[in-house]
């Protein structure tokens, strides 16, 4: 009978774990494809947001789950569960408050991300696809936004999506169509509030999964672009593996983004206004802070009339869409030094100005308006 | 290249270090933040994204928010806390400042870092801004009071009084943040200068490196990695555990009151009409209406009743004929619409 030695490199119950998943799923080699990513020019902090992006969605969802199990989506009860679930539930205020500003936390990573993409140059051959997906991500984040506006069933939420709605049935051939299938009523109601619900909490998710699974399978297949200038021999140098640095950078960004949306939801937890009611009162309808800009433009003068409010709310965004969507293929130069392209560099600057102005404008008229 | 980066200007060098190093150092303060925060031991007013500026910035703002405070009285929010964070942020920039410079002064500036880099990168970081940080405050301050109220009275003119008040708004808010963001843009610039000025003795008096590039390159990726990793790891997931441990048994329960100086301007909704209600309402005072006027019609009855039977009876019968009793009052309530 012959005994095996035993040694002091015996496995201990974790490797062996590991191993018998490995040899199912060939765990270590998926593991070393994943984090063995050559970063070209090194880990930055500008290459942080896809994963934040990721991150937040994951606490969104999380959250999202912990309030469902309280809120009730239906036009007699929604307003009352959330107000318990904001006076009552134990740590109700906190969960909700989150859930708010990792909204918002989301929408501005998105725009922080689609800005890095697009001055580094990040979209041009052969990443045209990714950034068309990008932009299918940035839709549905902006639908998850819009859709889950209405959930709380205040006067704020009402409103907001009576607006938004309205802004929709512009649209020329499927407007109508859109709206009448978002609000099922003549006035928003229980069937708008199913209907968004089921969105917010289904549809939206599951495409945002499907998506960025797809986003994430792309970017590996074409690889990280790098930065945009610096001599052959400075990237060589500092040409570095995924893991652990970019892994580490990608870390300390979504503990940062935490604990900030954490410190908002103490800064300002959510308050609810009085229960929805198809009499607005004194409150003045607004749509959420990021369609804002689209709001005060809409309220010039050169945009009012039916023509005028089609061109500022449909014609006018689905063009910049539209020019966005074209970019890497209008865009075929292969320089990526956004100094060296001052088309593009101007061009993300009057947007951007453009979005703060007319943001800090439609804030600005709220006090002509009370 | 390599005269290039030796001839680097004091702006572009204060930049360069204080830049990377106010966000190194950012996320360790955001976690005393959140825990003071939980503890109840901050309170930020409405203006949370200059208190994140304020911050951020700590390593030029420490001696400059006091002056700010209590000379310029512009404060940012209420709370022991406040102080703590400032003179915690302290050795947490002296560190940022350290790994940073070290990180420059190899990649950028092809120099030996010198020890003890990050206190004499902090203590002249935090001078020149605990002096100029206060002017460039008064001087925005100033700037952009002067032009919104100029721009204003523009806009009174009788000439200008029939733009849209839309538009107006716009227009103005472009003509008077061109000239404040102008300003700060001019000012912040020459407060990069004056720190790279104040901080290119520390480089000239700094050794020139002998390795070449890809040396150098190895050498500040290695100084970034902890001696002994295993402890750091530990010493982190500890610390993370610790402090997750802290802010949920600190964590209040129920919504936390803001404190005195930080209440929210209340945001008021005309009560809110509710139909069904009102019907409900309207439905019950008819009711109790009905029963009142059935218990009126009763009595009415009943002395008829006995005013035909006592006619016979002479004038004593007249006596015990009763006036009707006053119908109840209708319950304020009911009488709501």
């Amino acid at each position: 009978m012959s005994h095996t030695p035993s040694t002091n490199t015996e496995a201990t119950i974790v490797e062996k774990v590991i191993d018998f998943v490995d040899e199912r799923i060939g765990l270590k080699l998926l593991a070393a494809k994943m984090l063995n990513e050559p970063v070209p020019g090194g880990s930055r902090w500008a290459y942080v947001f896809g994963s934040v992006l990721l991150f937040i969605f994951i606490m969104q969802a999380i959250t999202g789950v912990l309030l469902m199990f309280y809120y009730v989506p239906t036009a007699d009860h929604a307003y009352a569960s959330t107000q318990y679930i904001l006076h009552d539930v134990d740590y109700g205020w906190f969960l909700l408050s989150y859930h708010f500003w990792g909204s918002t936390a989301m929408v501005v990573c998105v725009f922080a991300h689609m800005s890095q993409v697009f001055l580094w140059g990040a979209y041009k051959k052969p990443r045209e696809l990714i950034w068309l997906v990008g932009l299918a991500l940035f839709g549905i984040v902006m639908g998850f936004g819009f859709t889950g506006y209405l959930l709380p069933w205040d006067q704020r939420a009402y409103w907001a999506t009576t607006v938004g709605v309205e802004i929709m049935d512009k649209t020329p051939v499927i407007g109508d169509f859109i709206a009448r299938f978002l609000k099922g009523g003549a006035t928003p109601g229980q069937m708008t509030l199913s209907r968004f619900f089921v969105i917010h909490v289904m549809v939206l998710p599951a495409a945002l999964m499907g998506l960025a699974g797809l986003h994430l399978f792309l970017f590996r297949s074409a690889g990280p672009a790098g930065p945009f200038r610096g001599t052959p021999e400075e990237l060589k140098a500092k040409t570095d593996y995924f893991f652990p640095r970019q892994i580490w950078k990608d870390i300390v960004g979504m503990a940062t983004v935490f604990a900030c949306i954490c410190a908002l939801a103490f800064w300002e937890p959510v308050v609810l206004l009085e229960e929805a009611t198809p009499d607005p009162g004194d409150y003045h309808p607004e749509p959420e802070w990021y369609f804002l800009f689209l709001f005060q433009l809409l309220r010039l003068k050169m945009f009012s009339g039916e023509l005028g409010q089609f061109v500022g709310a449909m014609a006018l965004p689905g063009a910049f869409m539209a020019l966005l969507a074209a970019l890497p293929f209008i865009d075929k130069d292969p320089e990526r030094n956004i100094f060296k392209r001052p088309i593009a560099l101007i061009g993300w600057v009057v947007v951007m100005a453009a979005i703060l102005i007319f943001t800090i404008s439609a804030i600005i008229n709220r006090e002509f308006l009370d | 290249m390599t005269n290039e980066r030796e001839s680097m200007c004091p702006s572009q060098l204060g930049l360069g270090i204080l830049w990377p190093a106010f966000w190194t150092g950012l996320p360790i303060k955001l976690v005393f933040v959140l825990l003071f925060l939980s503890l109840g031991m901050v309170h930020f007013e409405t203006r949370i994204g200059l208190a994140f500026l304020m911050l951020l910035a700590s390593p030029v703002t420490v001696f400059a928010l006091p002056t700010i405070t209590f000379g310029l009285e512009s404060h940012i929010g209420e709370g022991v806390g406040i102080a703590l964070l400032f003179l915690l942020a302290i050795p947490i920039d002296i560190w940022a400042l350290g790994v940073v410079g070290r990180t420059f002064f190899l990649e950028r500036l092809k120099r030996e870092p010198q020890e003890g880099l990050g206190l004499t990168l902090w203590w002249k970081c935090a001078l020149v801004g605990g002096i100029f940080l206060p002017i460039l405050w008064l001087a925005v301050s100033f700037t952009t009071s002067t032009a919104i109220s100029t721009v204003h009275s523009l806009f009174e003119t009788d000439l200008l009084k029939v733009v849209p008040v839309a538009e107006k708004i716009s227009i103005e808010l472009v003509l008077w943040g061109t000239v404040a963001t102008g300003v700060l843009l001019l000012l912040t610039v020459a407060g990069f200068w004056l720190v790279g000025k104040f901080i290119g003795g520390t480089v000239e008096s700094a050794r020139p490196a002998s390795e070449n590039y890809q040396g150098l390159i190895t050498r500040w990726d290695l100084m970034r990695v902890p001696a002994d990793q295993g402890l750091m790891l530990a010493a982190l997931t500890g610390g993370a555990v610790v402090l997750s441990l802290l802010f949920w048994s600190s964590l209040p329960v129920f919504t936390p009151h803001p404190h005195e100086c930080c209440k929210k301007p209340e945001v008021k909704a005309e009560p809110a009409f509710k139909p069904l209600d009102t019907l409900n309402k309207d439905e019950k005072m008819l009711a109790q209406l009905a029963v009142q006027v059935e218990a009126l019609e009763k009595q009415q009855a009943e002395a008829q009743a006995a005013n035909s039977k006592s006619k016979g009876k002479g004038q004593a019968g007249k006596d015990a004929v009763k006036t009707p009793a006053a119908p109840a009052p209708v319950p304020p309530d009911a009488k709501k619409p």
